[in-house]
């Protein structure tokens, strides 16, 4: 990887103007958001024969304003509305990511580790769901959780939306990976020591497959914040929506007010941006590992 | 049944265990823990819930879509003017919105999470209704009828087997809206008969279109939006008074006529001429989000309520009935109402139906609830609401030239699908006929 | 399929030993089976009725009537032959393009690296529903931005998601930067690893780089070529909330895949459940074949 180039040759400068031209490509909805959550509506709107105006005139946090105008409580305290999905939002991927870590690197260290009756069949069958989408289960999801009364409630609800994601085989098989790399030898002599399951678990394995639980909470962090389907039908009250659901419908209750829109869609996004930014190491590394092992 | 049920057991049991480990964050809002009344699973069999401990506080939920108007509060007003009256109910409002709201209201009550009063039209209510999912209000219907401004009223309000679904409490036309300085800077105006009751032709209207388009001061003249269904009644209603035609057959069934055909034709001519444009990905919101804007110079989809949520001080919205050959419009229109849902309680449906009530009927808030959907009352005893104004006297002439209402029709909401898409298929492919074929098959094919 | 290969060791120690095993599954398994399969075996039983809102949810069986329906549906068909044109146009433009990115950015600086690598994975984190409303926009036929710049250029604008025939095209451009930057990041990986005393021997001897690519390169990244490839498939497979967004599937069902044909017959049209879960299980059987092959791409055809 420290190979130096000893001359930039044009089909490099090529590669670079192509490349900064789409970095900007992918941006621009971003910048887009940002900077129209922040504009005056004579900057928004762009009526025939008028100009883009690519950079804000002024910046104006009214849209916010509006934004934040509709109040709910929580935990008995006057709150706005938007927060409250946002908090949503994120509760659901927090929890979801908790016990999938705990979930996935349990059933991932056995699956690896120990040879025992059924392991072939559960394992082709966690590999197997893996791939589908959510949505092929989605009307029968619907009837399995209002029966069993999780819709009642804005928890149960919110959970209803956690527990098929954390259900979901991927952690299982990302775990199981790691897991392979703790030597058969180590374990061996914890068991000779008098270790039981669970202190060997603790003890040796988890060390070794610590890395993996970076990697696999910020993948399932994320995979939890974009799960739009199941929201869309689960979450339907609206102190039970979150921030993507939120956004979704003032897209389409307020479709004539753009900076309110703008304003929306920067809440939704900015935030993960900055959890993406901030553990940026971990989810390449979860990615690669995840998937390179040849 | 068994098996499930034992499931069903094991996995609740895993949720309360989990809920409580993770109830730092778990109990937000006032609603989250479940309520003690929290219904059954839908198994049916089980004990009957308990009731509301005496002395509580029923709660409800009334989902409404924007008819008093795009976050108008109005709704939250009456909630607690309600609550403040009868203080052993709690009304929570939220509000939706047309595009969403159908599908969401459709996972609720696969949920078992709908709503207990909707704030809707028949349309969607009285389908509601025969899927079994309201509770019959047949006795405020009843106590309602001698004071209804129409007989016709009752019909919008009734399901197939004659129950009773909805409780009305206001009407109002759909119209078009038109962009009167653009109308003028095009020399468009001449075509529009802005005295007595507006009524204009075809003809004149084709001729607007095309001035508009040669003078160019919008994009495009207008847009017949067909990208879903949204607001669809507005492209409907313009094609059945082009030709004077109706897509109700004399058997009843859903069909579109020669003369319908023939204002297709004209449409999918004017199209190909660029004197009108047409949306295939755009619903009734975004054309009037495109008038509002001054993309196009007139909207089919013109009504009291748009009226408010799309009004504008950069140029004069004028109300106009829709064209027709013969100079005679036939008008859809809305009827507003409220439905309640069976959420297997009966002390929240009776505090639902005494909400519903209050809106409608208080001797204050009923009128002005009315005056705030801007439309006409269908109270015969509130009588003329809005003395003196100009507009809505104007809307009032229009009230006796409604249309026949087929919104309660049998395979209503099939139809509707096959409406937007057939438009499609005729800005799209030609050959008019061939796709009237189809949308007069197709919506009257019995679901499988 | 893997027998236990049991050594030398006692029946009660291999029974204590599944016995663990189990109690460290439960979790998971608890999971896995309550909320996946449970939803999956009822989507499969009432496939095979005709429940629907109309009847309250409760319906009657009727056999295969769903399933022979289905292959009638002009409609389903449309987003059947849909769902396949994402899946064939996405994956081979994914594939190659982030090869080429993943080659041109691999020997860059780290700093200039992980901002290319960032910038192409923003969208896939940020998802699709934030940002919709910003390529409605510029899809907008009337005051758009792709119009405007083209009629910058004095072009005549386009109707994009308005035109039946542009419109999937619209659809699988978004797709297309939501699906890359899983790859890219791969990709950077896999060139990462390749030997590169490999590659310099090979220089010595005179080879050009196209043909250190081919010869050396390509075979070592194959793998995650094919890796890929599949989760590409699957990706494009999911395609939805764009779709729910932007078009409603329209126009004329040009961009109603099997995925959004499913949510619109069960939430939005007919509400016929039924029907619509026999599309569910319809598609869960044509992508569970892909997720085979993807387990017989990863294991190399083994299944220890």
């Amino acid at each position: 990887m420290t190979e130096k180039n000893k001359r930039i040759t044009p089909y490099q400068i090529l590669c670079i103007v192509i490349l900064v031209a789409l970095a900007i490509f992918f941006l621009f909805p971003l910048y887009w958001i940002v900077t129209g959550s922040v504009k005056e509506k004579s900057d928004i709107i762009i009526k025939a024969g008028e100009s883009v105006k690519w950079i804000p005139t002024s910046v104006s946090w009214d849209n916010y304003a509006r934004l934040f105008k509709s109040q709910t409580e929580l935990f008995g305290m006057k709150f706005p509305m938007a927060l409250r999905w946002l908090f949503n939002s994120v509760f659901i991927s927090v929890v979801a990511m908790l016990l999938t870590c705990i979930t996935a690197s349990l059933a991932g260290y056995v699956l690896a580790k120990k040879r025992f009756w059924g392991r072939g069949v559960i394992f082709s069958l966690f590999v197997c769901a893996m791939a589908l989408p959510k949505q092929v289960i989605l009307v029968p999801l619907l009837s399995l959780v209002s029966s069993l009364g999780m819709t009642q409630s804005i928890a149960g609800s919110l959970f209803a939306v956690i527990f098929p994601i954390v259900g979901w085989p991927f952690g299982v098989f990302l775990m199981k990976q790691f897991s392979e790399n703790i030597p058969s030898s180590l374990l061996e002599a914890a068991r000779i020591d008098g270790a039981g399951e669970m202190t060997t678990f603790l003890n040796v394995a988890f060390p070794i497959i610590k890395p993996g639980f970076g990697a696999l909470a910020i993948f399932t962090f994320i995979n939890a914040w974009n799960e739009y389907p199941l929201q869309l039908v689960i979450l339907t009250q609206s102190e039970a929506k979150t921030i993507a659901l939120g956004i979704a419908g003032l897209q389409s209750e307020m479709s004539n007010d753009f900076g309110l829109i703008m304003a929306g869609a920067a809440l939704a996004a900015v935030p993960i941006i900055i959890v993406f930014l901030c553990f940026q190491k971990y989810f390449t590394q979860g990615i690669t590992m995840g998937a390179v092992k040849g | 049944m068994n098996k499930k049920r034992l499931l069903a057991l094991l996995l609740t049991l895993a949720m309360a265990l989990s809920l409580a480990a993770c109830s730092g964050g778990g109990q937000g809002g006032g609603s989250a823990t479940p309520t003690p009344q929290a219904q059954t699973p839908s198994g049916g069999d089980a004990t009957p819930a308990p009731d509301a401990p005496t002395g509580d506080q029923v709660e409800i939920v009334w989902w409404a879509f924007p008819t008093f108007g795009v976050d108008s509060g109005y709704e939250q007003e009456l909630a607690n003017a309600f609550m403040a009256a009868n203080s052993d109910v709690k009304v929570k409002v939220e509000t939706i919105d047309f595009q969403s709201g159908p599908d969401a209201l459709t996972a609720a009550m696969g949920a078992g999470t709908a709503p207990d009063v909707l704030f809707d039209a028949p349309g969607r209510i009285i389908e509601y209704g025969n899927g079994g999912y309201l509770v019959p209000l047949d006795d405020m219907l009843d106590a309602l009828k001698s004071d209804l401004t129409s007989e016709s009223l009752i019909q919008t309000c009734t399901g197939a087997d004659g129950t009773a679904w909805m409780y009305p409490i206001s009407s109002s036309p759909f119209y078009m809206g038109l962009n009167k300085e653009a109308l003028e800077a095009a020399e468009a105006l001449q075509y529009v008969n802005l005295e007595g009751e507006r009524l204009w032709t075809t003809e004149d209207f084709v001729k607007m279109c095309e001035a508009l388009r040669d003078n160019g001061p919008t994009t495009v003249p207008g847009i017949v939006y067909c990208g879903g269904q949204g607001g669809d009644q507005g492209t409907r209603a313009l094609v059945n008074n082009l030709y004077s035609s109706s897509i109700v057959g004399e058997d009843g069934s859903w069909n579109i006529d020669a003369n319908g055909v023939k204002a297709l034709e004209l449409l999918k001519e004017m199209y190909d001429a660029q004197s009108i444009d047409k949306g295939s990905d755009m619903a009734a919101a975004d054309e009037l989000q495109k008038f509002q804007q001054e993309t196009c110079a007139m909207t089919f989809c013109w009504g009291t309520s748009n009226a408010k949520s799309y009004a504008t001080e950069d140029f004069t919205q004028i109300s106009v009935p829709f064209p027709s050959d013969d100079g005679v419009p036939e008008l859809e229109y809305l009827v507003n109402g409220f439905c309640v849902f069976d959420n297997k309680d009966e002390a929240r449906a009776e505090a639902a139906k005494r909400l519903i009530a209050f809106i409608c009927d208080d001797a204050t808030w009923g009128p002005e609830s009315v005056k705030r959907t801007g439309a006409f009352p269908v109270r015969a005893s509130f009588g003329n609401l809005y003395e003196g104004d100009e507009e809505m006297s104007l809307l009032a002439s229009w009230t006796k030239y409604y249309g026949p209402y087929y919104n309660t029709r049998d395979k209503f909401a099939a139809m509707r699908t096959q409406w937007w898409n057939m438009l499609q298929r005729v800005f799209d492919e030609g050959n008019v006929q061939a796709q009237v074929d189809v949308f007069n098959t197709e919506s009257n094919k019995d679901a499988a | 399929m893997a027998t236990t290969k049991a050594p030398q060791r006692s029946l009660v120690l291999q029974r204590r030993e599944t016995l663990v095993s189990y109690l460290f599954l439960l979790p998971a398994l608890f999971f896995f089976v309550g909320f996946v399969i449970t939803p999956m075996a009822m989507g499969v039983i009432t496939s095979f009725t005709d429940a629907s809102l109309a009847n309250g949810n409760h319906g009657t069986f009727i056999g295969f009537t769903n399933y022979i329906r289905l292959f009638q549906d002009p409609v389903f068909l449309k987003s059947a032959v849909n769902t396949v044109i994402i899946v064939v146009v996405a994956v081979p433009t994914v594939t190659g393009f982030s090869l080429w990115v993943g080659s041109a950015i691999y020997k860059m600086r780290a700093g200039v690296r992980s901002f290319f690598r960032c910038v192409f994975y923003l969208p896939v984190v940020t998802g699709s529903v934030a940002v919709v409303v910003v390529w409605k926009w510029m899809f907008d036929k009337y005051d758009g931005l792709f119009n405007y710049i083209i009629g910058v250029f004095g072009g005549k604008g386009l109707a994009w998601t308005g035109d039946a025939k542009l419109a999937l095209w619209c659809i699988i451009l978004i797709l297309f930067t939501t699906s890359i930057g899983q790859p890219i990041v791969l990709y950077v990986a896999a060139l990462g690893n390749v030997d590169s005393s490999l590659v310099e021997a090979a220089q010595v001897d005179g080879a050009t780089n196209l043909q250190v690519f081919w010869k050396i390169k390509w075979p070592s990244i194959m793998p995650t070529t094919l890796y890929v490839a599949v989760i590409t498939t699957i990706n494009s497979f999911q395609c939805f909330a764009l779709i729910q967004l932007l078009t409603s599937g329209g126009p004329n069902y040009s961009t109603s895949t099997v995925m959004y044909y499913l949510y619109e017959t069960a939430f939005r049209t007919t509400k016929e459940f039924g029907y619509a879960d026999a599309m569910g299980v319809i598609l869960a059987i044509v992508i569970a074949l892909f997720s085979a092959l993807q387990f017989k791409v990863m294991n190399g055809g083994t299944t220890e």
